[in-house]
Order: C-alpha cells, then structure tokens, then sequence
C-alpha cells in the first residue's frame, strides 16, 4: 500500500466553486467574491445538477463545495442532497453565515461529511475588520448550531498581520467549538489582497512566530484535534505540485476547470466537454511549458500571482 | 470490519485506490489488494479472506493467508477500517 498515483481514471477531489456571490466582502478573498459578484455565465441550475452526475457516474469519492458563499446558491439543498444521496463525500466551505439550527439540521440529515467554517481570529474586533460585512458572533453560533446537530467541523483560519497574533487562541476556540481540524496557511497575493496586501500582509517574523505557535498546538492537540498547517511558501508548494499533482480539479461557478487554484491556467470547460475529457486534458496540462515557466518566473516575481483570474486556456 | 465511514475505495486499472477522506490521504492498491477491499466492503469475515482469494492469486502454501493478514494489519494500523 503506498500513497499517490498519477495514473487514475478519474479525479479523486473535486473542489467546485458553486458561485462566487457572497454576503461578505473579505480583504483577502482570493476570489473577490462579494455582493453582486455572482459571474455573468455561472452554470444554470439543469448544467449543474448535469456536473453532480457525471461527478457520480465517474465515481469521483470526495467533493467540496464553496464560493463565493455556497450557501447564498439558490440550489444549495438541492446539489447537496443530490451529491449525498449518491454517496459522495461532500465538504461545504462556507463563511459560517447561515449555520441557524434549521440548516444544521438539514445538512446533519443530507449526510454531509463535514463544514468547513471561516473563522479568523478568536475575537469580534479582529474577525470583523477582515470580513467586511461579517459577524464573529454569527460565526460562533452557527458552529455551535453545527455541533449540536451532530455535524463534523472545520475550521479554517487565513492569518493576516492584524489577526495573526490570535491564532493560539483562535485554535483554542476551534477546539472548544467542538472541531476535528483546523486549517491554516500563508495568505496568497492574489484577488482581494492584491489592493489590501498593504494591511494585510503579514511580516515574515510574524510568521515564523505564527508556525511556532502552530507547531505547539499541533503537539498540544494531538488525537483530540487535527492542526494542520502549509508551512511552505506558495513557490515551493507549486513545484512540488508539478511534480506530483493532485488528483483534483478545481470548478469555477461557469463550469470552466482549473489545474490548481493559484494557478492562472483552465485545461476545460464542462458547458463543453464531459468530465472525463477534462481529466485527460487537466493530466495533459501539467506537462503544458507554460505552467513550468509561470512557476520558474513566480521565483523572480512572487506578484505574478495577482493575474489568477485572468485565465490561460492549456 | 468495514472500511471506516470516512474511506472510500475505487477500482482502478492497477488495483484500485482508498481515499480518506479526513486527511485527504490516498493509497494505491495493487490487485491483490484491491481484491482483499472488495472482500472486506462485501461483508466476508476476516479469516474466510485468504481462503476466498487463494484460487485467484495462487502464490503458493500460505502465501495469500499470509499477504492478506499483513494488508489487514495495515488497514487497522492506517486507521482505514472499523470492527
């Protein structure tokens, strides 16, 4: 038994983006999602239930769905229950906005294998400066709902140089919430961050202060609480990736189909090709020189990454 | 045993794959493997495995027994099954 394979007939994780409006507006959304940011072209709903069979017809374990906010999509019940009741293992990503009870209740019964929540920072001050919009006690209570309702929970955590110092408490919280993992990263140069990368951005010492912290409550945690943590740079992540990609395609809300999220490159589009067309273009792709040569050029220009969305057709 | 709520297993032209789906960890199965999965998602007991599988993938006295006690083994060590 040995992990990876770069030989699979079908992606094992597809991360899909279900539409990028969103009821925040966070200074670091890598996607600039926001109020009346839906795309133009997002999949009408007959395309996207279409996606869900394919998703299940291929056989693909594990999907996750996310934004924008995926809770906002007016098919949101209906894509989750139509992806769990063919057994799929499904992740929501969402911004913890719309955790009342009853909605905690439904996805408990739909099945869903776990929420992942946004929860960045360990007090009201902090959470409400990064999420424009956003309410820390909403968030707190809806994850309470979550676990009341029997619901597996994430927690994710982006650090920026004014929430930073929390993250001991905040995955102190994560924990008293009833999480079995926390998540967490460096922030990436890209969508909303590229114009607030001035208040966002954390020092690198503040980083290292950060992982250290990390390191620690992943000790502290162990068997009560996964802490995982991307300690290196986005750099080296990618060469690693085009060593060893992922058997994941990333979805956006118009169906179009990325190799990785910080990568500007789309290697289909489900309006026009099935998902199993997709998956030989996207093992294609990587071999693609211009996604070698985006990586090599990010090591001389670690801004590069502000132009994800605009999309290079491989 | 089953394979634990979290782990999902697909055929693959090599064997097949686990994917757990908690750490977002994959492993690939060789056939034997991936045929030992089969037995265990169908509901055969443990000790019957071998003996179900030993006309498929003859290697020898014992040698199957042996293969499916160590991959079980790993199984429970990788925390990929429930009793």
């Amino acid at each position: 038994m040995s992990e990876g394979s770069d030989d699979l007939a079908a992606p094992l994780y597809v991360a899909w983006q279900i539409t990028n409006e969103c009821n925040l507006a966070c200074l670091h959304c890598i996607e600039e999602s926001g109020p009346g940011k839906a795309f133009r072209d997002e999949l009408r709903d007959d395309e996207v239930f279409a996606v869900i069979d394919q998703l299940v017809d291929q056989d693909v374990p594990y999907l996750s769905f996310s934004g924008g906010e995926p809770m906002v999509h007016p098919q949101f019940f209906a894509m989750v229950e139509r992806a769990c009741r063919h057994g799929r293992q499904l992740k929501i990503e969402t911004n913890g906005h719309y955790l009342d009870p009853r909605n905690c209740e439904r996805l408990s019964e739909l099945g869903v294998k776990a929420v992942q929540v946004s929860l960045d920072g360990a007090s009201r001050s902090t959470f409400n400066r990064m999420r424009v919009l956003g309410e820390f006690n909403t968030v707190v209570e809806g994850t309470k709902n979550l676990r009341t309702a029997g619901v597996p929970i994430e927690i994710n955590f982006s650090p920026t140089r004014f929430n930073i110092g929390e993250i001991g408490a905040a995955v102190d919280l994560a924990y008293e919430l009833g999480a079995y993992s926390f998540y967490t990263g460096r922030t990436m140069y890209t969508g909303n961050a590229v114009k607030t990368w001035r208040i966002v951005a954390p020092s690198e010492e503040q980083y290292q202060e950060f992982f250290s912290v990390l390191h620690a409550k992943a000790d502290e945690y162990r068997g009560r609480m996964r802490v995982h943590f991307h300690e290196m740079g986005l750099l080296e992540e990618l060469r690693y990736r085009l060593q060893n990609p992922a058997a994941l395609l990333i979805v956006l809300p118009n169906g179009l189909v990325k190799l990785i999220n910080a990568l500007p490159f789309v290697c289909g589009d489900l309006r026009k090709q099935s998902l199993a067309e997709i998956w030989s273009r996207f093992r294609r792709a990587w071999h693609d020189p211009r996604v070698a040569r985006f990586i090599d050029d990010l090591a001389t220009d670690p801004r590069a990454t502000s132009a994800l969305h605009q999309w290079v057709h491989v | 045993m089953r394979l634990a709520k979290y782990v999902k297993f697909r055929e693959e032209k090599f064997g097949g794959v686990l994917f757990e789906t908690r750490s977002e960890k994959v492993f690939t199965l060789n056939p034997t493997a991936a045929a030992i999965v089969r037995e265990i998602q169908a509901g055969r007991a443990e000790r019957e495995i071998g003996r179900a599988l030993k006309e498929r993938f003859d290697g020898g006295d014992g040698v199957i027994e042996t293969e499916v006690d160590a991959f079980i083994a790993a199984l429970r060590l990788q925390g990929l099954t429930d009793e």
